[in-house]
């Protein structure tokens, strides 16, 4: 190697004079857009609210109904995100830190209830038994659907910790219970707070699960005045639910503090061993017996129970070309979103890991508040704006649903490309370019294929949960198509359980697939890394 | 002919300066050290040669061309330099030869020139495995492989010992000159370990408050550093009060002669005179008189320190012994020094 070809190799690219390009002015407009399509929802909401007037939507916040449906939503919230924070935790730490019989097999059952939707749950309970109704049967029924959300970051960072902390308490003189209060919980502190954010958000939006056990909340009532066309009383009890969104990611963000974003380095991986049980292992092994039980067993066994209550007619020859038609639909939808979703959501994540800066920070955290949004905010926004401005455009079809799921689980994409972008660190990225490689080549030889797994899980949690949405699908479907989770609904509704019950079986079944995935890559070791 | 041309460099991140007024030229072919302690700014210097960074005044020029200086910046990816960080960095999802093979275009990878680099740097056969499957001085010299693949301008490794074992560590470092040797490719490492830097390269630059303190073959800087706190950075040493006459200098441990290289000196006045460790022996007789105040065993040598019976101040001498037997605290002992020996004036 010589100067001379070094030299040659410039003259013949003719190098333009550019300072200071390592601004990542692209990815920085990239991601401004994609924050800009997530707060359409939210201006939506301003321009209703706004056309209404403003003593009118003061007049229509201001009335017992929101106070009883504020008392409903923030007491729930609270009674089912708690309940989640300790059985997430709990079940990861004896999953991940015990000598606990059947471990692995655990860690799979215990993620499975996630692919199960929120209302298929609430079916199965409240068609088996009267007295899961309300407040109990609301708390009982998400709790159990929801809680892997606490489980999976939560074991995951259980495994990545350093366990070398527990053992320097340990020697310290520091007691078990002392070193899983101050050292354990603290490594977990960051997982916990934000799976109890998905959680509290995923309960503002909920819809399904609490019509069913007929339990009133600011979601359900907006969907009903939605649906009745009272749009000023539905916006201004959104932005009510909007407020109580943000007070939710301000409060998590206080609780994170600053300096826990710290990650632990791909080298220091070493396997703790596990504490023992001793005497508590029969009653662990109970609980956990139980925890699948009740989040796994009634949903399923009651579906199964009303399939086979109504077998003869359920089975008819009409019913499985609706149910293959359905479950078609939905996994057509479900998988555009999902690429849709994590295409939008990787110059975010970029944004995230590699740059710091208040704010990006920003714009990273404002994108959650679209989990908070009830779907059919999100859904009337979408079409109120492709009809003032892109002439209809994509009214009716399958396109408009499909952009409103990617905005609707953005966030849940986001958390995934975030996960799988912490794995290629950026020296990989300028070894690549101090090798010859530009910009998009890097990206793509490296970035993108050491975040293929988190790509593929982010894909996942938005497939799974545009699988089970409920709302915006209802309201966007294109007319005479269902999808599975719309044809169970409706057959729910009229009271038709064992014609619902298969629809419910095979949401189970197209949902449990990326659940698998999901669960595989959360389980993972981190790969040992040159 | 140089390589690598750098001058007036500035960089700040912030207020906190780290690097103001660099000059520094590169012989082409030579393997150059960075010497400095941690947070001297070494690993900024090699950065902004790697264009990873940006210089905030001054120029770079690699080879002939100029890539960073007021209007300029070529993007790392058009420098052509080959850069090994300091775990190595290898890409885990691909395999060894395919990690050599990263910067070839595709005629290169058919031609067979990942397995010649493989050769190079003697992992013949070990293409097919992955990142994980190799020690790790095998992964750093496959981090050189793929460095030296692409025929760079210059190499340039951040501190690339530092993450393996003490035991390997001197292997791999001959192995890594020789590699150079075979490449004759230009090489920039930067290091805090003095040792390192003086065994592994040809020529070393001791970097200190954001410059280029001295730039100096390894023998050179060690036996005539610029100054006597650069003296003590380098290496262990003594520094004497002592009075110059002529090519000879007056010490505690008598008279020593003079090294020419010490010119600025005049003909006679107070210096300060630099005399490592291994420049004294205890001698059986006719030394300076002392006694021992500490020993330092470490097998293959043993540092003692010594109070001289009639000092000045209270000072100790630091005397490397090979080969010698224990001395408890207190033995009386008797000291020679070698000539020459280097001194600046004392102010």
């Amino acid at each position: 190697m010589t100067a001379g070809t070094l030299a040659d190799r410039d003259r013949e690219q003719a190098v333009p004079a550019f300072r200071h390009p390592r601004r990542p002015v692209a990815v920085l407009a990239v991601s401004c857009l994609v924050a800009a399509v997530l707060a359409l929802p939210l201006v939506f909401l301003l321009i209703e609210a706004q056309g209404a007037g403003v003593s009118e939507v003061a007049h229509l916040i201001f009335r017992p109904l929101t106070g009883t449906l504020l008392w409903n939503t923030v007491r729930l919230t609270v009674a089912v995100t708690v309940a989640c924070a300790v059985i997430g935790t709990a079940a990861a730490w004896c999953v991940e830190r015990t000598d606990l019989p059947g471990r692995r097999a655990w860690a799979v059952l215990v993620v499975v209830p996630l692919a199960i939707p929120d209302f298929v749950v609430s079916f199965g309970w409240n068609s088996l038994w009267t007295w899961a109704h309300g407040f109990r049967g609301a708390v009982i029924v998400m709790t159990l659907a929801v809680y892997p959300l606490v489980y999976l970051p939560v074991a995951a960072s259980l495994r990545s910790a350093d366990p070398g902390q527990e053992e320097v308490a340990r020697s310290l003189g520091s007691g078990r219970l002392r070193t899983f209060a101050r050292i354990t919980l603290g490594q977990a502190k960051g997982a916990i707070l934000g799976g109890c954010l998905l959680v509290a958000l995923v309960l503002l939006a909920e819809y399904g699960a609490f019509e069913i056990v007929g339990y009133q909340t600011f979601t359900t009532e907006i969907f009903t005045e939605f649906n009745g066309y009272s749009f000023a009383a539905s916006c201004a009890l959104s932005l009510v639910l909007v407020l109580l969104s943000l007070l939710i990611l301000a409060g998590e963000g206080m609780l994170r503090g600053r300096g826990l974003i710290s990650r632990s380095g791909p080298l220091t991986q070493r396997i703790s061993p596990p504490q023992r049980l001793g005497r508590a292992r029969w009653p662990v092994l109970i609980l956990f017996a139980a925890l699948v039980l009740l989040a796994l067993g009634v949903p399923v066994g009651s579906a199964v129970y009303w399939m086979v209550d109504g077998l003869p007619p359920a089975l008819s020859g009409g019913a499985n070309v609706s149910l293959l038609n359905a479950a078609g639909h939905t996994a057509l939808y479900g998988g555009a979103a999902g690429a849709l979703a994590t295409v939008m959501a990787f110059p975010v994540a970029l944004l995230a890991i590699r740059h710091s800066g208040r704010m990006r920070h920003f714009l990273e955290r404002s994108t959650y508040l679209v989990l908070g949004m009830p779907g059919v905010v999100i859904a009337f926004a979408l079409s109120y704006f492709t009809e003032k401005y892109a002439a209809g455009f994509g009214y009716g079809t399958w396109v408009l649903l499909v952009a409103c799921y990617a905005i609707m689980f953005f966030p849940l994409a986001l958390v995934g490309v975030k996960a799988s972008l912490a794995r290629a660190p950026v020296s990989l990225d300028e070894v690549a370019r101090s090798l010859g490689q530009r910009r998009l080549a890097v990206l793509l030889r490296v970035t993108v294929r050491l975040a293929g797994p988190g790509l593929v899980a982010a894909f996942c949690l938005v497939f799974l949960s545009a699988v089970t949405e409920l709302t915006a699908t209802l309201l966007l479907i294109p007319t005479g198509t269902q999808t599975l989770a719309t044809q169970f609904w409706a057959y729910e509704s009229n009271l038709s359980y064992s014609q619902a019950a298969p629809f419910a079986l095979v949401m189970i079944i197209v949902a449990a697939v990326p659940s698998y995935v999901l669960g595989r890559f959360f389980n993972r070791p981190v790969q040992a890394q040159g | 002919m140089r390589q690598v041309a750098v001058a007036g460099l500035y960089k700040a991140f912030g207020a906190h300066a780290v690097l103001t007024g660099v000059d520094l030229e590169v012989p082409a072919g030579s393997l150059t050290a960075i010497l400095g302690p941690s947070g001297s700014g070494k690993t900024t210097l090699l950065r902004l040669l790697a264009g990873f960074e940006h210089a905030d005044a001054g120029t770079i020029q690699i080879g002939d061309t100029l890539v960073d200086g007021p209007g300029v910046y070529v993007a790392p990816e058009r420098r052509r330099i080959g850069y090994v960080p300091q775990e190595g960095s290898l890409f885990p999802h691909l395999s060894v030869e395919a990690n050599v093979g990263f910067g070839l275009s595709a005629r290169e990878r058919r031609g067979g020139r990942a397995a010649s680099m493989l050769e190079l740097v003697g992992l013949a056969g070990l293409g097919k495995r992955y990142p994980h499957q190799l020690s790790g001085g095998q992964q750093q010299r496959v981090a050189l492989a793929r460095a030296l693949a692409i025929e760079p301008a210059v190499v340039l490794l951040d501190e690339p010992f530092a993450s393996l074992d003490a035991h390997l560590r001197a292997s791999v470092r001959a192995d890594v000159q020789e590699i150079f040797r075979r490449a004759g490719t230009t090489a920039v490492l930067v290091t805090h370990d003095q040792d390192e830097a003086l065994s592994v390269a040809d020529r070393v630059a001791a970097l200190r408050d954001g410059k280029i303190a001295q730039y100096a073959a390894p023998e050179d800087l060690y036996r005539r550093p610029v100054d006597a706190e650069l003296a003590t950075f380098v290496g262990e040493a003594n520094l004497l009060e002592g009075v110059l006459n002529g090519t000879v200098v007056k010490t505690v441990l008598g008279n020593l002669p003079m090294d020419s290289a010490a010119t600025a000196l005049g003909a006679a006045g107070q210096v300060t005179v630099l005399i490592r460790p291994e420049q004294i022996e205890l001698a059986a007789e006719d030394g300076v008189a002392g006694r021992v105040t500490s020993y330092g065993y470490h097998g293959h040598d043993a540092v003692v320190r010594v109070q001289p019976d009639h000092a000045p101040d209270d000072r100790t001498i630091v005397v490397r012994i090979v080969g010698g037997h224990y001395l408890p605290v207190g033995a009386p002992v008797s000291l020679r020094a070698h000539g020459p020996v280097f001194a600046w004036p004392r102010d």
